[in-house]
């Protein structure tokens, strides 16, 4: 019997919803930020076929991503991503189970392209949308490369629109323990980058920046929020800029590469603190960094240091899959899949979705 | 042949089912900034009512700009995915076009607002030797400010020209002002009928006249603004 769909959830679809022991096949689609990305999952840790467009080149110029621009592109990349990640994963629309898509955080242009082709092939086929958070996405990430990781875990999620502490009982949810009340890490990064004229993405320049640099040679402040697990920054940033203003007054000259190793190391100091106090409040047995900046090698560095005294796992993501991509959009549905968490057709992007 | 059209260029959702010649349904629904939301739940919806399937479709008709670039994106990512599902051909067309084939005349011109005083617009005349399917484009779809219009159309004085659309009294007024001959199209007319756009849409394809998907892209008329600033400021490269 037909039901009209305006908003409300619709479960009977033509195709069967599987068991937890069947195969699981996830056409996972993703384009929040400048990369359009298409993924192929099974039982949602496999992937099959992971494929991923960026545009980073394109933004260069203007320090940073132009949504407009970006939108434009993913529109262009949309088909030539989705079939090649079909091919590679050698199957066709008619094998999958359902499709999903990342529908925040975001920019709303883009996000509207992957939601709106999501929404479209659920339709076509008749298999359910799962609508994804694009931060629980680099989390799952750690998962993909590590299918056995020994849980209870606590996730550091760190990118340029989030800093969030997380504890997961097991891969099915999670509890958020502490996140940014101003800047996140990766915008932080991002700011300072453009300040000191290093450009554009911050993380990368400032850790290479800092390579060379003295780590000690300036003292900047860490934030102290007391029993909270929360994090902030912008003092930090109002710090440096302070730091540089009056520098420059004084005439005296700058070593970037100084300035850039101690702010990096502010940042990954108050990360790895509140990250330590809570792995030993909450019992955890391992611990996962994602998001942009767990690539960051001194953040990685400094943490496996303080972890080491509590003898716990420490994981990261492969570099593959800290940048977007849709891989990690489609191992979280997986599991959305299993809980029945479908989205209606009506679902709307969420520029600024929360965990 | 059962084509499908889709419009989200401008502030009306359009939806429309032509099955061989005949009519199966239209819905033209002024749904501003909704497109997003409501464009899929309300395919689903006309599907069911009239008990057809996706699978069942044998053509997409998309509106493809000018308009709302979100709203182009958004017709055009539907009817590229629902092209490349069911291995459908796909035809891109243009609002403008949509407009003026839903209008009576000879020489047809529609608008739509670009603000600031412009507008986007095209000119077309009834082709009369195609027993008026496809109409003649005379100007490709611009932009233009209102009062360049009559020099725009200085050779088309002495025709009856009807004017569709927006902004259609200020265009009226102007052109007359100028010695033209202008005529107003009926507001049941006067705007995207996705009627229409799918009629035009099986006509093309009936006529071998598809697009190829990857290269099915909308008519922004207008470079992002980003990039509009950087060439103010640094010249174009």
């Amino acid at each position: 019997m037909a039901v009209i769909n305006m908003g409300v959830e619709k479960l009977n679809y033509n195709a069967r919803i599987k068991k937890e022991n069947e195969d699981i096949y996830i056409l996972a689609l993703e384009s929040s930020c400048d990369e359009t990305a298409a993924s192929v999952n099974k039982n949602g840790l496999e992937v099959l076929a992971n494929v991923v467009s960026s545009q980073v080149d394109l933004h260069k110029k203007f320090g940073g991503v132009v949504p407009e621009i970006a939108s434009r592109k993913h529109l262009e990349l949309l088909l030539p991503v989705i079939d090649q990640a079909l091919e590679k994963a050698g199957i066709g629309f008619e094998d999958l189970d359902a499709v999903a898509s990342t529908y925040g955080p975001g920019l709303v242009g883009g996000l509207l392209v992957t939601l709106t082709a999501a929404k479209t092939i659920s339709l076509a086929l008749d298999i359910p949308l799962i609508g994804v958070n694009h931060i629980a996405g680099h989390i799952y990430a750690n998962f993909i490369d590590n299918p056995d990781i020994k849980k209870p875990l606590l996730c550091l999620t760190i990118s340029g629109g989030h800093t969030d502490l997380l504890f997961f009982e097991n891969l099915r949810g999670y509890q958020i323990l502490g996140r940014t009340i101003d800047d996140a890490a990766g915008e932080a990064f991002d700011k300072i980058s453009r300040f000191i004229g290093l450009g554009y993405p911050g993380g990368p320049a400032i850790e290479k920046a800092a390579q060379t640099g003295d780590r000690e040679a300036i003292d900047f402040p860490r934030a102290d929020l007391g029993e909270s697990y929360d994090f902030s920054f912008s003092g930090l940033k109002t710090s440096v800029m302070n730091y540089v203003n009056n520098e420059e007054q004084r005439g005296n000259e700058i070593n970037i590469n100084d300035l850039a190793a101690s702010f990096q190391e502010a940042v990954v100091d108050s990360l790895a603190s509140n990250l330590i106090k809570a792995a030993k409040e909450y019992e955890v047995k391992s611990v996962v960094l994602s998001g942009g900046v767990a690539a960051n090698q001194r953040l990685r560095e400094v943490i496996a240091e303080r972890l080491k005294e509590h003898s716990l796992d420490l994981y990261y993501p492969p570099l593959e899959l800290c940048t977007d991509n849709a891989a990690m959009i489609g191992a979280v549905a997986y599991y959305q899949y299993l809980d029945h968490d479908f989205a209606p057709l009506s679902i709307s992007a969420d520029p600024s979705l929360k965990l | 042949m059962l084509i499908l059209g889709i419009d989200c260029s401008t502030d009306i959702l359009g939806l429309a089912l032509m099955d061989s010649n005949q009519l199966k349904g239209e819905y033209n629904l002024s749904l501003k900034r909704q497109h997003s939301e409501k464009l899929l739940p309300l395919m689903e919806q006309i599907f069911e009512l009239l008990e057809i399937k996706a699978a069942d479709l044998d053509g997409v008709a998309v509106a493809i700009g000018p308009g709302s670039f979100t709203g182009l994106r958004i017709g055009i990512t539907t009817a590229k995915m629902l092209g490349r599902i069911f291995s459908i051909p796909v035809k891109g067309i243009p609002t403008l076009e949509v407009i003026a084939a839903g209008s009576n005349g000879d020489y047809i011109l529609p608008l739509l607002d670009a603000r600031r005083e412009r507008v986007y617009y095209s000119f077309y005349q009834r082709n009369e030797n195609k027993k008026g399917l496809f109409l003649k484009e005379i100007n490709k779809a611009a932009s233009a400010a209102i009062s360049e219009l009559p020099e725009i159309l200085s050779e088309y004085k002495s025709e009856e020209i009807t004017i569709i659309g927006e902004m259609k009294a200020e265009v009226q007024q102007i052109l007359e002002q100028e010695g033209f001959l202008v005529k107003q199209s009926a507001a049941e007319n006067n705007f995207t009928r996705a009627a229409v756009l799918a009629r035009l849409g099986q006509d093309y394809i009936n006529s071998g006249q598809e697009d190829d998907i990857y290269q099915l892209n909308p008519i922004y008329l207008k470079k992002p603004q980003a990039e509009i600033n950087w060439q103010q400021k640094y010249g174009s490269n």
